[in-house]
């Protein structure tokens, strides 16, 4: 029993330790570089010469706070306002489609699957598709708009600081609604018929089956959704790229995205390291609160 | 479904909700079809009333970045999901079948990978890259991308080995397999299905990524095809037509593969979201 204990022992770690090892190399290590690299002075004068590089303490993060041209916080209020909203249309709006659509009908499955199509298109894609509708010519939501009164002149979605956060919030609730409907529907199916039913013979009407059975019956899948959901949306880059890549006048700039620009339009790779720390503990706060939730619930892990 | 009144209330609210939800891909096939005079149109014609299909092929014409992007997306993608896909089947096989000390951080170390903003490591990766000379070639992409691929397969794989009963394991070692022999010979063949949603998701994951593709390859001829996307909007800013089109050709291989596989894509989504 010994001897077969410690050959498992070495078998499962073998099996996976080429996995555990290429991430080690490739997100690991990156990691640790970035996390120097953020407490250091390279920038496009110094990137090829090492011997100029030099260990500058926290000059980088307090600069990015506190410097002159610095957006950080501006970015962070952004990607906050951005994440909060977002979730909350897209929970509320996912949730309400679960309801509908794990009810059996005609057409339920067909028009539950197509939905999900758009949380599988290329971000990238469906930005562009986005910044297409909400053009000020030839976009459609303005005609919308006008047809329905709600302007006289169209209006310059992605030019106004003040429209351009909505039409990203827009887009990224589109994409981000299946993933909710999904993981909420498979909690739904786990609530037994015959719990229904009782709720029923007892008289309950239906906000009471809702509130009283249903939310709190499928409270982990809800926990899920919200942190998972937080995460994704608070590292997207590629959808406010695409779109509006932080304009017009910051009022779109994300963490993701300035820590980008600081990286590769301004080569200022070890602030752009900084920026990218900042985003990483943010998520990291929640990744654990993610994790101990998934622990909790998992008695097999 | 008891009564049929209740059912057809139903249909309605959910064939509206569908109508709305799928309208921008519609949109994005009817301009794609429209001529640019009749984008620009107010109101615009929610059906073309000069149908082209000239968008599509200048797109497909030989001199257009289009269809090399898509080889060089069908390259990266293809080569991460190899490396994803084999890297993890064995690493969720050991994860869910053996019991060994450290076995939790490791399932913990891979979730939270996935949850890693791809800028996080973007800086010190194009750095390394750079010093190994891998800035634009394909290896360099396929490197980080099947970084995306691999927490999210290990964590569904490891769902399905555990679905898979232990006495199969212990049947075939009693017919001699060891755990290498046990793992090729029964456990894969089982395995098959939950292997390819984890390749498919990989592939998708891969295909659809934009920071490391304009990151690391600056060459117009080795851009993967979301890259040549967002460098032809920013040249042709209103050629809403033609970008259109391109954004069909781009999306075409996940529309594929969705149609065929659907039903495993749900599932695995959820188990590899939920489950952990």
């Amino acid at each position: 029993m010994k001897r077969r204990n410690h050959i498992s022992l070495r078998a499962g770690l073998l099996f996976a330790l080429p996995a555990a090892v290429y991430m080690l190399i490739f997100v690991g290590y990156p990691m640790i570089q970035n996390f120097i690299l953020s407490f250091k002075n390279v920038d496009v004068y110094t990137f090829s010469d090492t011997a100029k590089q030099s260990f500058v303490g926290f000059s980088n993060y307090t600069e990015l706070f506190a410097g002159e041209e610095a957006i950080l916080s501006t970015a962070i209020i952004n990607t906050l306002i951005f994440t909060v909203i977002s979730i909350f249309f897209q929970f509320f709006i996912g949730f309400g489609l679960a309801l509908l659509f794990s009810k059996k009908f005609k057409g339920s499955s067909f028009f539950r699957g197509v939905t999900t199509i758009s949380w599988l298109l290329p971000v990238t894609v469906a930005g562009l598709l986005f910044k297409f509708m909400f053009a000020s010519k030839g976009g459609i939501i303005n005609q919308l708009f006008m047809s329905l009164h709600l302007t006289h002149a169209p209006l310059e979605w992605l030019l106004d600081p003040k429209l351009a956060m909505a039409a990203i919030i827009v887009a990224n609730i589109w994409i981000g609604i299946p993933f909710n409907m999904m993981l909420l529907i498979t909690g739904l199916t786990t609530i037994p018929e015959e719990i229904y039913e009782s709720s029923k013979l007892d008289g309950a009407n239906k906000f009471q089956t809702l509130f009283k059975i249903t939310i709190p019956m499928i409270r982990p899948a809800i926990m899920s959704v919200l942190t998972l959901g937080f995460v994704y949306t608070f590292k997207v880059f590629d959808l406010v790229w695409v779109m509006t890549k932080g304009g017009p006048i910051n009022s779109t700039e994300l963490v993701s995205t300035y820590a980008y620009k600081l990286s590769f339009e301004q080569f200022q790779f070890s602030k752009g390291a900084a920026a990218a720390n900042i985003l990483f503990l943010i998520l990291f706060v929640v990744g654990i609160f993610y994790i101990k939730l998934i622990n909790d619930e998992e008695e097999v892990m | 479904m008891k009564n049929e009144k209740g059912n057809w209330k139903f249909f309605i609210i959910g064939a509206i909700i569908f109508v709305i939800f799928i309208f921008p891909l519609y949109w994005m096939v009817v301009t794609a079809l429209k001529t640019q005079v009749e984008i620009f149109q107010i109101p615009t014609p929610l059906w073309p009333k000069n149908l082209t299909f000239d968008a599509f092929a200048d797109q497909l014409s030989a001199s257009s970045d289009t269809l090399r992007g898509f080889k060089n997306s069908l390259i990266i993608a293809s080569g991460a999901t190899i490396i994803s896909t084999i890297l993890s089947i064995p690493a969720a096989y050991g994860l869910a079948r053996f019991k060994f000390s450290g076995r939790k951080i490791l399932i913990l170390y891979f979730l939270m990978t996935q949850m890693l903003p791809s800028t996080l490591i973007l800086t010190s990766l194009y750095i390394m890259f750079s010093g190994m000379g891998l800035l634009n070639s394909y290896v360099a992409p396929v490197l980080a991308d099947a970084t995306l691929g691999i927490p999210f397969s290990i964590i569904i794989l490891r769902t399905y080995f555990l679905s898979i009963p232990k006495e199969l394991d212990e049947a075939a070692k009693i017919d001699g397999c060891n755990s290498i022999t046990s793992f090729t010979k029964v456990m894969l063949p089982i395995a098959k299905p939950g292997i390819v949603v984890a390749a498919v998701f990989s592939f998708v994951y891969a295909w659809g990524d934009l920071i490391y593709g304009i990151t690391f390859i600056t060459d117009p001829n080795k851009r993967p095809i979301t890259s040549s996307i967002y460098n032809y909007v920013q040249q042709y800013q209103t050629l809403w037509n033609a970008t259109m089109a391109f954004g069909i050709i781009a999306i075409l291989p996940v529309v594929l593969i969705f149609i065929f596989m659907q039903k495993y894509i749900v599932s695995g989504l959820t188990n590899g979201a939920v489950k952990a």
